[in-house]
């Protein structure tokens, strides 16, 4: 199984966490959209693997070192040809933060059509088990903690109830003259991370939290931006 | 398994051999006060106290140990010293069913963790099932065996389970004010072995009870809690006063989701998926309790509308206000309804738009019958889920002839009785705490309660009991056909 082979694989490295590739392609195991991408060693592979990619591009290192990768300069978004990708990908193996950490690789991923920002979460309560989270992104989870939780397994009717239990749900009706974004597909992501026979409980020995932070929902549907996985002590 | 639930707990809750460990032959003590308690109770069974030397106790024939009994036990109240219980427990040989250990010095402290995990195991070895400890006892009425002094002796459909003693003993005696009727209430304490999940499954299956009542401090087996109330989809309603609800997030959380858990979020996740209702006080608690004892819930017309009746205009806007803050709805009455309020031509100063507001002048017409057409009209116009009839009995006192209060109670009472079934009805009766109208008020209380009319102190109050109720209501309308 997949799944449990990207788990047993970070164990086996004594990582405390699936690094980001690791962690979507989790996800995409069980039918989680993530972006289209390739990881590459350096400048002069990252250039080639743009052939197989639709611009805009985002360009990310990936490290067991660091924690906040953009605070690092390990972020790079909205490029458009070779040349650049490859600029960036020098420019960042330059910054010191980079230069003095373990570098497994860069991973350069096609960008997802713009959307809201929802975060998807998990938690392993230790008396309920895991639990499954939902949140606008940005300044309405960070500073509003408008968020809602739901011991799993959830069912669709739950899953829909906790988009409605946001203060801003408004935002995904396409409040001040933006589009409605996908309710459907923000559900469908909450019952494959959160539902009977979802991610969360079919790794809830293994899974200590879980944040898909962004998923990015456009009038298309939803995709997983980013996402950690921090394991249970073993 | 509904009947094996029942048989299995049948020997706590109507016992039929009591045994009771720490009864002083000077008397004086918890055990020697339990002895009383429950013969005052009316508890007819054998009781057997356990002493190390006394040839009797308080009249009745001592053994030396739980083996010893001339009959097997169904229930052991246990205080004596926390350190003394285990060696006790080891003795039964399999002839106790239910132990309740009182004693505290147990996991409550982390002194005590060890001392408790040798209890439990203690009770495994001895065969029996263990409730507490720390916790003060238990209060079945139909098994005639209670905790508290003057307990009530009848019988009624709310079960109760308290992880607090002290909080035990308050909601039977101030729950009894206010007309709650227990089928049972437990205190489980450190839930060293039954926790209040197993007794949840209990009331469930338990035919006596219809209204589950919980106060949780913690729960060990929230896994199993919620898989057991989500399955019974909210058949019998379940009240949980949570304490601890506000304790520091997760500390070390290492994600954004983990720092935004805290303690509290699991709960209204419970409550959201299965129904169960949260509340923070204990008065609200018992009001809830009292709703549901009284009122049939109405999935199918989850109750939203609620007409105001009653005299205090002041009383009336704030109780609109409340009930808004609390998701009903207080608005005015269609035409209809109105032109049929029009048509009785009360006095000035009589709004009849909703809040209905009736100054006493008014409800004192015709000796107090005018109350009677007007909830008619209310009732019968169909709008409303629910009514409330508030009455200040202070502003009646004195100036009004005591029958015109009777009246207007029972005009209450005979249109509930006319429109069975078609809106909630709950009665609050306001007063100053004068004595005279305290009396009073607790007449109409048990006339009230016994034909199926909750009566309240405080508006607030019955708004968040109706608020409890709504909930309910429409969570089992949600999930009607949900698989």
């Amino acid at each position: 199984m997949e799944s449990a082979r990207l788990i047993l694989e970070a164990r086996r490295a004594k990582r405390a966490a699936l690094d980001e590739l690791a962690g979507k392609q989790l996800l995409a195991s069980y039918g989680v959209t993530v972006p289209k991408s390739r990881v590459v060693q350096d400048a002069q592979a990252a250039g080639a693997a743009c052939a197989n990619l639709r611009p805009p591009l985002a360009l990310k290192v990936m490290s067991p070192d660091l924690l906040h990768k953009s605070d690092a300069g390990g972020v790079a978004v909205g490029l458009h040809s070779a040349a650049e990708v490859e600029d960036a990908v020098r420019a960042m193996m330059k910054r010191p933060a980079i230069a003095n950490a373990r570098v497994d690789g860069f991973l350069l991923e096609e960008m997802a059509p713009a959307g809201v920002e929802v975060v998807v979460g998990g938690l392993r309560d230790p008396q309920f088990g895991p639990l499954v989270m939902v949140g606008l992104g940005g300044v309405f989870v960070e500073v509003l903690a408008d968020v809602a939780f739901r011991i799993c397994p959830i069912t669709r009717l739950d899953a829909e109830e906790m988009l409605d239990e946001l203060k801003g749900a408004a935002l995904l009706r396409g409040a001040r003259g933006r589009k409605a974004v996908s309710r459907e597909a923000i559900v469908d992501v909450l019952l494959k991370v959160g539902g009977e026979g979802g991610l969360l409980m079919a790794h809830a020995q293994d899974i200590a939290e879980a944040d898909i932070n962004p998923l990015i929902v456009s009038e298309q549907g939803a995709v997983a931006v980013d996402a950690r996985f921090i394991l249970t002590k073993a | 398994m509904t009947r094996d639930v029942i048989e299995r707990f049948r020997p706590l809750f109507e016992p039929k051999t009591v045994a009771v460990v720490g009864a002083s032959t000077k008397g004086g003590t918890l055990p020697n006060v339990f002895i009383r308690r429950i013969r005052e109770f009316g508890y007819g069974g054998a009781i057997y106290p356990i002493h190390p030397s006394a040839e009797s106790v308080d009249g009745l024939k001592a053994y030396r140990s739980l083996g010893d009994t001339p009959e097997p036990v169904d229930y052991a109240y246990i205080a004596i010293a926390a350190a003394q219980v285990p060696p006790l427990l080891e003795e039964a040989r399999g002839r106790v069913r239910f132990a309740q250990v009182i004693s505290s010095g147990f996991g409550e402290a982390d002194e005590g963790k060890d001392l408790e995990n040798a209890l439990a195991a203690a009770a495994r070895t001895g065969g029996m099932r263990l409730l507490g400890p720390n916790c003060l006892g238990l209060h079945t009425p139909r098994g005639r065996v209670t905790f508290t002094e003057d307990a009530p002796k009848q019988s009624g459909p709310v079960g109760v389970i308290s992880q607090s003693g002290g909080l035990g003993t308050d909601i039977i005696r101030r729950g009894m004010s206010r007309g709650l009727e227990f089928s049972g209430l437990v205190t489980v304490g450190n839930c060293a072995d039954i926790t209040p999940t197993d007794l949840v499954e209990f009331y469930f299956a338990d035919p006596q009870t219809r209204v589950v009542g919980m106060y949780l401090e913690a729960a060990k087996d929230g896994r199993r809690l919620f898989e057991i109330l989500r399955d019974a989809k909210a058949r019998k309603p379940v009240v949980v006063l949570k304490g601890g609800r506000t304790r520091q997030g997760l500390v070390a959380a290492a994600s954004h989701t983990g720092a935004l858990a805290g303690d509290d979020r699991v709960w209204v996740a419970l409550s959201r998926q299965t129904g169960c209702v949260m509340v923070d006080t204990l008065d609200q608690f018992i009001d809830a309790l009292l709703v549901f004892q009284t009122l049939t819930p109405q999935p199918q017309h989850p109750t939203r509308r609620v007409a105001l009746f009653g005299n205090g205009g002041g009383t009336s806007v704030l109780a609109t206000d409340c009930f808004a803050r609390l998701g009903l709805d207080v608005s005015p009455f269609g035409r209809p309804t109105l032109d049929a309020l029009a048509a009785l031509q009360l006095p000035p100063g009589t709004s009849i738009t909703n809040p209905v507001d009736c100054p006493v002048g008014t409800l004192r017409q015709d000796e107090g019958r005018v109350a009677e057409k007007i909830l008619d009209i209310i009732t019968g116009s169909g709008t409303p889920e629910a009514l409330v009839i508030h009455v200040n009995l202070s502003a009646f006192a004195g100036r009004t002839p005591p029958e015109v209060l009777d009246n207007l109670v029972e005009a209450a009472l005979r249109v509930q009785s006319r429109y069975s079934g078609r809106a909630h009805f709950v009665l609050v009766l306001r007063s100053d705490g004068d004595p005279p109208l305290e009396e009073r008020k607790r007449e109409f209380r048990a006339k009230a309660g016994a034909l199926g009319i909750p009566v309240y102190d405080e508006l607030a109050n019955a708004g968040h009991a109706l608020a409890a109720l709504a909930f309910h209501e429409r969570f089992v309308l949600s999930r009607s056909g949900d698989r």
